[in-house]
């Protein structure tokens, strides 16, 4: 289960969140232990390089893409690796709408594309597609090339 | 116009300036969301205040119920425009705003349409919009076009069908259990993510059937499958498979290992390091099996990529649990990793390598830690200090580096957790390793001069006056006992007094200092400490006489309190406030035995301060004051042994009854603990009758019955035996419990005056070796072997016959002979033909005992041992090797 996908800038204000299977009177301290986890960690990293902590059984792969962190939070078979898969399709589809990596505004700007490219990707805590050119037509209601 | 956007999109610094949804409020975007109604609907605009909605949404904002259902309302009225990217947009806003139950009907129709469309993309959209938002009554409508979708030619359709049916499978199960055929179908599908959410829900509906599954798998891994990810999944069920199908088939032919090996050569890196961890985590798993998965391990290690090396260095500490040697080729490439700048990464590299190195690299792996820790936070601090904690109680002898680095990071900043997580290392290394002892000592006495933390100072002050009195300069502890008394708060400050009057009551020529500080605290601000040194000093003679404290004084002052507080709470509980005072000797002091599953649990590792080794029903201590309370005991000599409780009834009967056995020299007390589980009973005068018919040797000296046993309140029987002293006799006991049984009516607690006579036949109870030696552990074997010397050594040579491994052998004979396994020598690293085993103890008589076990397998499964026993008495040396050649 991806039990939570989060976009925060630079600030440590949330973006994006969407939480699946996590309580709601558990969410907040998620919300601060991934934006604290990136505030410690993330200064310097490079453009999408991952970043990887577990707690227990729950794992969190994290990068910065431009002006936006992104945290990835799964458990059971969404281990470390399953994640970097979801947050490398997320990463690639963010970038394909905002055409680079995004400042705060570019994101902003393509805010309503990002959700739906998110909502093609995650599906209630299930990965669901992870190619960005198919993610790229989906959002816009055409069938995939391949088929 | 443009341009200038243009520009500033490229101008950083003013972006922030421009968020396009900068001053964005909730009345203002729902009075927009009126839009939704127009005649002529503008899909742009329409799509522009989705896009707000969205990002209130996000941003926590909550819409009232009106609300909701009003954007709701107007967002289904989106469903006449034929814009793609509003139609798109539409079904991730119905989805978002989860509408009621009894607002859905409103959409439905609409999604049913959708569902049925000729456009393949509103097809997928729509089942899965439906899917969110429907209950069990329209999944039955909907069920056939959801069974087509599965199959659809469009992998959009049919993925979309198959993540639904897993979301479903949890709510309505039945119904997504009828679509296996189909399921099974798309699990063949060239797509590759159909194919994986395929194998996922085909996985899910049959779960529960181990043939179904073995079945899948079996076929599975013979054809192909497309999607790394799916191939991930295949592999992860391999291993249930693997797993379910027990131990029953030799290593080397186990099923599907051939599989799981050619995964590892798989091009995806996801499915070779999935095919590793399964081999690693195979049960039972022998080092040739093993190889090629650490070798791909051990390749990633030096991965340029963070999750690769995280994921590597995860699963390699896990196997360095088990198998420490297989580890030991990644040890140069998990050194370097040290310095990863990944943390999590580097905190696991550490704590393999602490796990796998020899007693030769620790000095060099401390000096790397060293630099380590400055930079990286208290929780993995944290796990490293319990690595180390570990490695000291491997190797003993290393005690002084492992120590002074502990001390040394006591000495830095810290929260309080991290700073307890050492003190708690530091005190189980004072107690497990007696030479530690004084430099151990001396470290909490430097760390309480500037600690923070009052919890830490008053524990460790409380462990210094139980630990400081014994060692061999008591006077040296007390300058930092009393500086407390003027430097800290009135808590810490009550602990420092009760330690000073510990070493005052222990330590008799301390006693005239003591006394001097002591009366300094008479006038103390704080009552509580006033009253403690009074106290202190009116019980040890403060009036300047020096002489030797009472035994009933250090009692009453020190001793530990002999009744359980859940007891004295619940006295407390129900004494009602009258003329006549509480009574504490009216507060039971039998403790309820505990569940037998909850016995059974594993062994905790002995814990720092936060569990001081009191526990009444644990403790040897314990156990010497309830039976000395009992006159017939007296004439028995010290206590020997008392052994762990031996369960006579299976749990959950109507009498729970276990036995613990007091070994003296000439005697051997059954202790009979038992409970009366059943409300409606009261029994009465009930004793055990002993039958040693098959323990000739032991002859019943005294027997204790107990007057009444009323429902859940456990009561103790002890029943006596008189033996040949100072010889290990061994016997069978059978038990039968007998008593009068009197109804009690639970309404009102009141019991019948008729009795009825019954017994309950108890589990038969032996006498063994073992009851007759105490683990006691050696720091350094070698040196007490040497200083026991070879005079009374006997060595012999035994067959043990085929046994199932050389672990299960060596097992068997350190439980055959009760003494205390050395060095870590109990663990048989897997696959070995041959170990030596250390063990020490006291024999009865107080003997010391130093055996030697060198065990070699003779053949496949035959089992040779070479017994070397050293003692400080001949009769001893033979007593042990006639325990292994009787048994």
């Amino acid at each position: 289960m991806i039990l939570a996908v989060l976009f925060a800038n630079a600030e440590g204000n949330i973006l994006i969140e969407r939480f699946h299977g996590v309580p709601a009177e558990e969410r907040l301290h998620w919300r601060s232990f991934l934006v604290k986890l990136g505030a410690d960690n993330l200064k310097g990293v490079k453009n999408e390089e991952l970043l990887v902590a577990c707690h227990k059984s729950v794992y969190i792969v994290y990068t910065i893409l431009g002006d936006v962190s992104i945290y990835v939070v799964g458990k059971d078979a969404y281990d470390e690796l399953a994640l970097s898969e979801v947050i490398f399709t997320i990463t690639s589809a963010v970038k394909d709408v905002c055409g680079k990596p995004p400042t705060e505004r570019r994101f902003l700007d393509k805010y309503g594309r990002i959700c739906l490219c998110l909502d093609e990707i995650v599906w209630k805590g299930y990965l669901e597609n992870t190619e960005k050119d198919r993610i790229k037509r989906l959002i816009r209601l055409k069938p995939p090339t391949e088929f | 116009m443009a341009q200038q956007l243009v520009k500033k999109d490229d101008d950083r610094d003013d972006e922030a300036e421009y968020s396009p949804f900068m001053g964005i409020e909730k009345g203002a975007v729902l009075q927009e969301a009126r839009v939704f109604n127009d005649p002529q609907l503008d899909a742009r605009r329409c799509s522009q205040v989705i896009t707000k909605l969205l990002y209130l949404l996000n941003q926590g904002e909550t819409f009232t119920k009106t609300e909701a259902t009003e954007v709701f309302f107007a967002v289904t009225k989106l469903f006449q425009s034929k814009d793609m990217g509003l139609r798109r947009m539409v079904y991730l806003m119905i989805k978002e705003i989860s509408p009621s139950a009894d607002e859905v009907i409103i959409v439905t129709s609409s999604l049913m349409k959708d569902m049925n469309s000729k456009i393949d993309m509103y097809r997928a959209n729509a089942i899965r919009v439906l899917c969110r938002i429907t209950d069990g009554t329209l999944l039955a409508q909907i069920e056939r076009y959801l069974k087509q979708a599965i199959v659809d030619k469009n992998p959009v359709v049919a993925s979309a069908a198959l993540v639904s049916g897993i979301h479903l499978l949890q709510t309505n199960p039945e119904i997504v259990k009828r679509w296996s055929n189909e399921v099974q179908e798309a699990v063949q599908s060239r797509a590759a993510l159909v194919q994986f959410h395929a194998l996922g829900l085909l996985h899910q509906i049959r779960q529960n059937d181990r043939l179904a599954v073995s079945k899948l798998v079996t076929s599975l891994t013979r054809g192909t499958v497309r999607s790394p990810l799916a191939q991930c999944l295949l592999i992860r069920y391999t291993s249930q498979v693997i797993r379910e199908s027990g131990n029953n088939t030799q290593p080397g032919d186990r099923p599907f290992y051939d599989y799981l090996e050619s995964c590892l050569r798989h091009k995806s890196e996801m499915v070779i390091f999935e095919a590793a961890r399964a081999i690693t985590e195979l049960n039972g798993v022998t080092t040739r099996e093993l190889t090629p998965a650490i070798t791909v391990l051990q390749l990633f290690l030096s991965s340029s990529k963070p999750v690769l090396r995280f994921a590597a260095v995860r699963t390699l500490n896990k196997v360095a649990m088990t198998h420490p040697t297989s580890v030991t080729n990644c040890n140069i490439d998990m050194e370097s990793l040290i310095s990863d700048q990944n943390r999590s990464i580097a905190t696991l590299a550490i704590t393999t390598l602490l796990k796998t190195g020899n007693e030769s690299s620790v000095d060099r792996l401390m000096k790397q830690i060293t630099n380590f820790m400055s930079d990286i936070a208290d929780e993995f601090k944290i796990v490293v200090v319990e690595a180390i904690r570990s490695l000291c109680q491997k190797f003993p002898l290393k005690y002084r580096s492992l120590m002074n680095f502990l001390s040394n990071i006591l000495r830095e900043e810290g929260g309080f957790e991290y700073k307890k997580a050492i003190v708690d290392s530091i005190v189980i290394l004072i107690r497990e390793i007696p030479d530690a002892k004084e430099t151990g000592l001396l470290h909490l006495c430097e760390f309480i001069e500037d600690c923070e933390f009052t919890y830490l100072s008053t524990q460790i002050l409380h462990f210094l006056g139980i630990e400081g009195p014994k060692t061999s300069d008591p006077s040296r502890y007390i300058r930092f006992v009393y500086n407390r008394v003027h430097l800290e708060n009135a808590t810490v400050r009550a602990g420092a007094v009760s330690t000073l009057a510990k070493f005052g009551a222990a330590v008799d020529e301390l006693k005239p200092r003591v006394f001097v500080l002591l009366r300094r605290c008479l006038f103390d601000s704080d009552d509580e400490v006033r009253d403690r040194a009074t106290l202190y000093l009116n019980t040890l003679g403060g009036d300047g006489s020096v002489v030797e404290t009472d035994k009933a004084v250090k009692d009453f002052l020190f001793g530990t309190f002999d009744i359980p507080l859940v007891n004295l709470e619940t006295s407390l509980k129900n004494y009602v406030p009258s003329e006549e005072a509480f009574d504490i000797d009216s507060v039971p002091k039998e403790v309820k035995s505990q569940p037998l599953a909850e016995k059974k649990a594993p062994g905790k590792k002995p814990t720092g301060l936060g569990a001081p080794p009191s526990g009444p029903p644990s403790t040897a201590d314990s156990y010497q004051r309830v039976l000395s309370s009992i006159p017939e005991f007296a004439n028995f000599g010290n206590l020997f042994k008392s052994s762990e409780p031996v369960e006579l009834t299976e749990a959950e009967t109507e009498y729970a009854v276990n036995v613990v056995k007091h070994i003296f020299d000439r005697h051997v007390v059954f202790q009979y603990n038992c409970t009366n589980t059943i409300p409606e009973q009261l029994l009465e005068n009930v004793i055990v009758i002993v039958d040693n018919s098959e323990a000739d040797e032991f002859s019943e000296v005294f027997s204790r019955p107990l007057k009444s046993l009323p429902y859940d309140s456990p009561g103790q029987i002890f029943v006596a035996f008189e033996k040949p002293e100072g010889v290990p006799t061994l016997g069978k006991f059978s038990n039968v419990l007998k008593f009068i049984v009197r109804e009690v009516d639970p309404a009102t607690g009141e019991a019948d005056d008729d009795g009825v006579e019954d017994e309950y036949q108890l589990e038969d109870l032996d006498i063994v070796s073992a009851d007759y030696t105490l683990k006691v552990g050696v720091s350094n074997f070698r040196n007490a072997w040497e200083s026991i010397g070879p005079d009374y050594e006997r060595e012999d040579e035994y067959g043990l016959g085929p046994r199932e491994s050389l672990a299960e052998a060596v097992n068997t004979v350190i439980n055959l002979l009760g003494l205390q396994p050395c060095e870590g020598t109990e663990v048989v690293p897997p696959n070995s033909r041959s170990h030596t085993c250390l063990l020490s103890g006291v024999f009865i008589g107080n003997i010391k005992v130093l055996v030697r076990l060198s065990f070699g397998l003779d053949g496949p499964k035959d089992v040779a041992m070479k017994l070397t026993v050293r003692s400080e008495d001949e009769t001893v040396s033979d007593a042990i090797h006639e325990i292994v050649a009787s048994g």
